[in-house]
């Protein structure tokens, strides 16, 4: 447990559990959190869109499809997503290969699926082209980030919570 | 729909890799003037997640060297180097790693393994490849991997990966010689060995 692996939503309510999305490249490390009922839970989202044929097993591995059903499995936990804070990393375009950049559709495609949720995005850190680690403390509710060979980044705090949010400039 | 490989056409694959991965050692020991010791390859045709995993621990720093194929196959060759062994490499060659002639020395590493590879997969199968400028990058593994393999797979159910360990002689270094190729490419490499169906 702990490890967020590609495509997958863990939800928890454990104090003291993490729950990791590591390595992500042009992938999205989502983390929601709702602090009254003390649940949190993290999606490693790969891909933007499902095309309306996602595998029921893998609902985590797409935007439009994870974001719903890690809003549906915190619930099912008791938490109310009308309080959701959520957080979200990873989106960058590690090589300059081909049209397209999977890591900005990505997060785009995230932040679309919290505002059809009606969710506020308190911290992020998306783009560039370095790999991101999104880790997250069950209980003090401290989400951070860190970038290959950096320090971590406290994206949101265990108190009131810092938004921080940055969009990394292309180089 | 999601490919599905035959134990004959993994085989080839293996077999193509075996040749492919033995050329570019031939030129690394070559360029180095040290023995290459190279593994018997791996072939894998994994989920996307287990794909990544399969190559090594997603958070680990790793050198890597990318060759952007073109041409009959496309995909891309990839060089995984543990940082320690990319200085190893450099030493060998009188430079130092994390400046820029010791990028160029990596980068040109990697021309030379991508286009030996290239070369022996072109003689094997008749098909054109064409490899262009190697991308170099000191990143997390998992982040390094992952967004490649999305470049070669548009619905990310399968990765076929073909790798291969090139350790140097009396060096902390070796070298994960990895082929991605895209889901067409697959069946690019297999049709002139007459195995391009599917089962």
């Amino acid at each position: 447990m702990g490890t967020v692996r590609m495509g997958e939503i863990e939800v928890s309510k454990r104090t003291g559990e993490e729950l990791v999305a590591r390595g992500l490249g042009s992938c999205i490390g989502l983390a929601l959190i709702d602090r009254s009922s003390g649940v949190a839970g993290m999606a490693h989202i790969v891909l933007p869109e499902s095309g309306g044929h996602a595998p029921s097993s893998e609902p985590g591995k797409f935007a439009d499809t994870g974001v719903p059903a890690l809003i549906a499995q915190m619930q099912q936990a008791g938490a109310v997503p009308r309080r959701l804070d959520a957080v979200m990393a990873g989106g960058a375009r590690m090589f300059a290969l081909g049209e397209m950049d999977i890591g900005a559709r990505n997060a785009e495609a995230v932040k679309a699926g919290l505002t059809r949720a009606g969710l506020r995005l308190r911290a992020a850190d998306t783009g560039g082209n370095r790999g991101r680690t999104l880790r997250l403390t069950v209980g003090e509710f401290e989400v951070t980030v860190k970038e290959a060979g950096g320090e971590p980044v406290t994206l949101l705090d265990a108190g009131q919570g810092s938004a921080f949010k940055r969009q990394v400039a292309r180089a | 729909m999601t490919p599905r490989y035959t134990e004959l056409q993994l085989d080839a694959l293996r077999e193509l890799a075996n040749i492919a991965s033995g050329n570019a050692a031939t030129s690394l020991a070559q360029m180095l003037g040290r023995e290459v010791e190279l593994n018997v390859p791996r072939v894998l045709a994994l989920p996307l997640a287990d794909a990544v995993e399969a190559c090594g621990s997603p958070e680990d720093s790793t050198t890597s060297v990318v060759i952007p194929l073109e041409g009959d196959v496309t995909g891309v060759v990839l060089l995984l180097i543990e940082p320690q062994g990319a200085e190893a490499l450099c030493a060998l060659l009188g430079v130092d790693a994390w400046d820029e002639i010791g990028e160029s020395a990596l980068r040109e590493i990697g021309n030379i393994l991508g286009t030996s590879c290239l070369n022996a997969l072109a003689s094997m199968t008749g098909l054109h490849l064409e490899p262009r400028p190697p991308h170099l990058t000191t990143d997390m593994l998992g982040a390094i991997v992952s967004s490649l393999a999305l470049t070669t797979t548009a619905s990310a159910e399968l990765v076929l990966v073909l790798d291969s360990e090139l350790t140097v002689a009396d060096e902390p270094c070796s070298i994960s010689f990895v082929l991605l190729p895209t889901e067409g490419g697959v069946s690019d490499l297999l049709a002139p060995l007459g195995l391009a169906e599917a089962a």
